[in-house]
C-alpha cells in the first residue's frame, strides 16, 4: 500500500473505532455510524481488511432467514473454535458490515479473526461481494419484501445473479434447491451445494398463497409442482425446457412439528431437534448445515450447535407471564407472516394477539403487503386482537375484511399502552403472540424483557 | 341481485396486495346481503366482458405485463364494447397503463397498448414512490344513493417508474400529496365512462370505502337501475383513511 493510501486507511479505521467507542459510552449500539464514516474516508477499507482473513469470508443473503441462518452458522463455527468477524446485530448494509470489520482489526490495521461471516442485504450484495470476494455464498430464498425500497422482485434476483456471475466465478454457492428463483442461479455452474426438504405430511399439492416465480426463469412456461412446502418453495419442474429442482445433497426428511416445543427432522443418519417453531427454520438450519458440511466440519459438532441454538431476539422467542407463555415474533413480509400464522394455527388453542405495524423506512413504507397475508385462516381462531403501531388502523381494517368480528378488535397505537392492555387480557388457555414489524420489535422486545424469558421445555 | 366480479389475470397482475380490492368488493356486497361471485380469468381463458358487472386488473412487473399483452389484445374489441355499455372497470398501475395507447420505454421504442383510453405512458428515470392523497369531487355527487358519507379524498400508495399523460379524458383526481400520474401536472389516474384507473395500488378500496361503494353502485345501476345501497358501519375504514389523509396534509 502506498504511504498516502495507508495513512488514509489507518485514519478511517481510527475514526471508525473512536466513533464506535464514543457511541458505546453514550449507550448506543454503534452498529452502523462508525462504518458509514470510515467508508466515506476510505472506500477500500473492507477490501484491505478482508484480504487479510486467513480463512476467507462467507456471505449469507436472500429475503427471509438471513439472520437466523447466519446466527446458526456462527454458532457452529464458534464451536470449532474459530474467531469470526460477524455482523450479528443484523446490520446487513455496507455500513454495518464495515463496522464489523473495524471491530475485528487492531489499531494498526491488522485483522485478528480467522474468517468473516456476513449477513448481507439482497440489495447490498452488489456492493459488498466484489469487495470481500467470499469463498462461499449462501442464498436462502427470494420473496417480495419491502418493494418500495428495492423495486420489483425480478430486479433483486437479477442483481444477485449478475453479481455472482460477474464477480464471484470461483465462489462456492450454497443454494436452496426448493426455490426456483434461487436454484436457477446455479444452472451452468460447477461445485454447487444444494439443500432442500423432502415431501412430508405438511406438504400440500395446491398453493393458496401469493406466489413468486410461477413462470420458468428460462422459458416462461408455468412450473409444475409435485408438492409445495410454502410460498414457491417445493418440488417443481418446467414442462417445456426441463429446468427442474436440482437434487439436494443435503435433504431434510421425516419432519415433525412439535407445537411450541419446536421442530425435528432427519438428515442422513442424523436426527436434529430444533427449539424453534416455524417450518421455515428447517430451511435456516439446512442452509447452515450445508455450508458447515461443505467446509468439512464434523457432523456431531453441527448437531450439538443447532440443538443448543436459542432463537434470536424476536424470532419465535418465548416469554413467561405468570402461568402463561407469550411468543414474540418479527413479521416483515407476507411469506414470513404466513409461516407464523401456520405455526399459530397448528396449536388447537384460540389466540390472543398483539400486532404492531409500523411504516418507518426499515419496515418498508408501503404496508400493502398485509393484504397478501392469509389472515382469513385465523378468522375462527381469534379471541381478541390488539392492533398497534403507526398503522394500527390499517391492521384493524385488514382483519375486519378477513372476516374477524370488529368487536374483537382493539386499536391502541402506542406500543407501550398496547402492551399493558395485552397483559390485562392474558388469561385462560389461549395461545398468546406479539407480532411486531421491524422498528416495533425493539420496543416490544424491551417491554417483553420485563417478563421472564423461559427456559425451553425439552 | 347477483353481482359478478371478474379478476383479470390474478396470477400475473397481483403485485402489492391487489387482491385486497377484490376482498373489499366481495365483503361489502356480503355485508349488504348482495349475492356476489368472483371469476378468475387468465391467459387463454374465454370470457365475454358484457356478462360481468365489475372487472378488476391489478399491477404486475414488466415481465408479467409482457406475457399477457397479446392475450389482452385478442380481447380488446369485446372489452371496448362492454366499456361502451357501461361496464365498471378498475385498473391499477399496469392495469391502467395497458389500457392506454402506448408505453414508451427508455430506449425510445413504443410498446403499443390496447388503445381503449386516451392516455400514454413514458418510462421515467426515477421511481415515484410514497403515500398519496388525492381529491376527487365526483365521489360525493351522489353519495346519498349508496349510503356513503360525503368524502372527496382517496388515499393510497404509489410505486411506479412509468409516467402517464392524459389526452381527452378526465383524471381520477387532483393530487394533494404525492406524485400522481407523472409528478408534473398534478393529475392522478383516469376516469372514462365507468372505467377508473389509478396508480394507488394494493388495498385501495378497503381504506376508501366510499370509492368501493361508488363502484358497486354503478355496477348495480347498470344492470338493475337506480337502487339504494344499505349504509354500512365504516368506522374502522374511515379511521384508517383519515389517519393517512391527515398525516399527508400536515406534511
Amino acid at each position: 500500500m502506498r504511504l498516502v493510501a495507508r495513512l488514509r486507511f489507518l485514519f478511517a479505521l481510527w475514526l471508525g473505532k473512536f466513533v464506535f467507542f464514543a457511541a458505546r459510552i453514550s449507550g448506543k449500539k454503534g452498529t452502523t455510524l462508525p462504518g458509514a464514516l470510515a467508508i466515506k474516508l476510505c472506500p477500500e477499507l473492507i477490501t484491505y481488511l478482508a484480504r487479510q482473513l486467513p480463512n476467507g469470508a462467507i456471505l449469507v443473503t436472500g429475503t427471509n432467514g438471513k439472520t437466523t441462518t447466519s446466527n446458526m452458522l456462527a454458532a457452529i463455527l464458534k464451536k470449532t473454535g474459530a474467531k469470526i468477524t460477524f455482523n450479528e446485530a443484523g446490520a446487513n448494509l455496507i455500513t454495518g458490515i464495515t463496522t464489523a470489520f473495524l471491530n475485528s482489526a487492531t489499531w494498526l490495521g491488522r485483522i485478528y479473526t480467522d474468517m468473516a461471516l456476513l449477513e448481507v442485504d439482497e440489495a447490498t450484495v452488489g456492493k459488498v461481494a466484489p469487495l470481500v470476494k467470499p469463498h462461499t455464498m449462501v442464498i436462502t430464498n427470494f420473496f417480495r419484501d419491502q418493494l418500495d425500497r428495492y423495486g420489483e422482485l425480478d430486479k433483486t434476483v437479477a442483481l444477485v445473479k449478475n453479481t455472482v456471475q460477474a464477480y464471484l466465478p470461483q465462489t462456492k454457492l450454497v443454494l436452496n434447491a426448493d426455490d426456483p428463483l434461487v436454484a436457477q442461479i446455479g444452472v451452468g455452474r460447477e461445485g454447487i451445494v444444494y439443500y432442500g426438504v423432502a415431501p412430508s405430511e405438511y406438504s400440500t399439492t395446491e398453493s393458496s398463497e401469493a406466489r413468486e416465480a410461477k413462470y420458468c426463469s428460462f422459458c416462461r412456461h408455468t412450473y409444475e409442482y409435485e408438492i409445495y412446502h410454502y410460498g414457491q418453495l417445493g418440488i417443481y419442474r418446467c414442462p417445456n425446457c426441463n429446468f427442474r429442482r436440482p437434487k439436494p445433497q443435503v435433504s431434510a426428511e421425516n419432519i415433525k412439528i412439535h407445537g411450541f416445543k419446536g421442530i425435528s427432522f432427519g438428515l442422513g443418519d442424523m436426527e436434529i431437534s430444533l427449539r424453534q417453531q416455524g417450518f421455515y427454520n428447517i430451511y435456516n438450519a439446512l442452509a447452515s448445515v450445508a455450508t458447515a458440511l461443505s467446509m468439512g466440519i464434523n457432523k456431531d459438532l453441527i448437531k450439538d450447535a443447532l440443538e443448543q441454538f436459542a432463537p434470536q431476539a424476536g424470532r419465535m422467542e418465548q416469554f413467561a407471564y405468570g402461568i402463561h407463555e407469550i411468543t414474540l415474533s418479527l413479521v416483515k413480509n407476507p411469506t414470513g407472516f404466513n409461516e407464523v400464522i401456520r405455526a399459530m394455527v397448528h396449536s388447537d388453542k384460540q389466540l390472543g394477539l398483539l400486532i404492531a405495524i409500523n411504516d418507518n423506512a426499515a419496515d418498508g413504507r408501503d404496508i400493502s403487503w398485509l393484504w397478501d397475508v392469509d389472515f382469513e385462516k385465523l378468522e375462527h381462531k381469534l379471541a381478541w386482537v390488539i392492533c398497534s403501531g403507526i398503522r394500527a388502523e390499517d391492521m384493524a381494517v385488514r382483519l375486519k375484511y378477513a372476516g374477524v368480528d370488529p368487536e374483537k378488535l382493539i386499536t391502541i397505537k402506542d406500543l407501550s399502552l398496547a402492551f399493558d392492555k395485552m397483559l390485562d387480557k392474558v388469561e385462560g388457555d389461549l395461545g398468546f403472540y406479539v407480532l411486531p414489524t421491524y422498528t416495533a420489535l425493539f420496543s416490544m422486545h424491551e417491554l417483553m424483557s420485563t417478563l421472564r424469558r423461559t427456559a425451553y421445555a425439552s | 341481485m347477483h353481482l359478478k366480479i371478474c379478476h383479470l389475470y390474478p396470477d400475473l397482475m397481483d403485485l402489492y396486495g391487489d387482491r385486497g380490492n377484490i376482498i373489499a368488493l366481495v365483503q361489502r356486497c356480503r355485508w349488504r346481503g348482495i349475492d356476489v361471485e368472483v371469476g378468475y380469468v387468465t391467459l387463454e381463458q374465454p370470457v365475454d366482458f358484457r356478462d360481468w358487472d365489475i372487472v378488476f386488473m391489478g399491477g404486475g412487473s414488466d415481465r408479467e405485463q409482457g406475457i399477457l399483452f397479446s392475450d389482452l389484445c385478442d380481447r380488446r374489441d369485446n372489452l371496448a364494447a362492454a366499456i361502451d355499455d357501461g361496464l365498471v372497470l378498475l385498473g391499477i398501475c399496469g392495469g391502467l397503463q395497458l389500457l392506454g395507447k402506448y408505453y414508451q420505454i427508455a430506449e425510445g421504442d413504443k410498446i403499443p397498448g390496447v388503445d381503449i383510453l386516451d392516455l400514454w405512458t413514458v418510462a421515467g428515470d426515477k421511481r415515484l414512490i410514497g403515500n398519496v392523497c388525492i381529491e376527487s369531487h365526483f365521489l360525493s355527487e351522489r353519495a346519498e344513493l349508496f349510503g356513503s358519507i360525503k368524502l372527496e379524498t382517496l388515499v393510497g400508495f404509489e410505486n411506479h417508474s412509468g409516467q402517464t399523460f392524459l389526452g381527452n379524458v378526465e383524471p381520477l383526481g387532483k393530487v394533494i400529496k404525492g406524485s400522481g400520474n407523472n409528478g408534473k401536472d398534478g393529475s392522478e389516474g383516469v376516469r372514462y365512462k365507468n372505467v377508473f384507473g389509478t396508480y394507488l395500488h394494493g388495498p385501495l378500496l378497503p381504506k376508501n370505502p366510499h370509492f368501493a361503494d361508488f363502484l358497486l353502485y354503478h355496477a348495480v345501476e347498470r344492470r338493475w337501475g337506480q337502487r339504494h345501497l344499505n349504509k354500512l358501519d365504516d368506522t374502522l375504514e374511515l379511521e384508517a383513511h383519515r389517519y393517512m389523509a391527515n398525516r399527508l396534509k400536515q406534511q
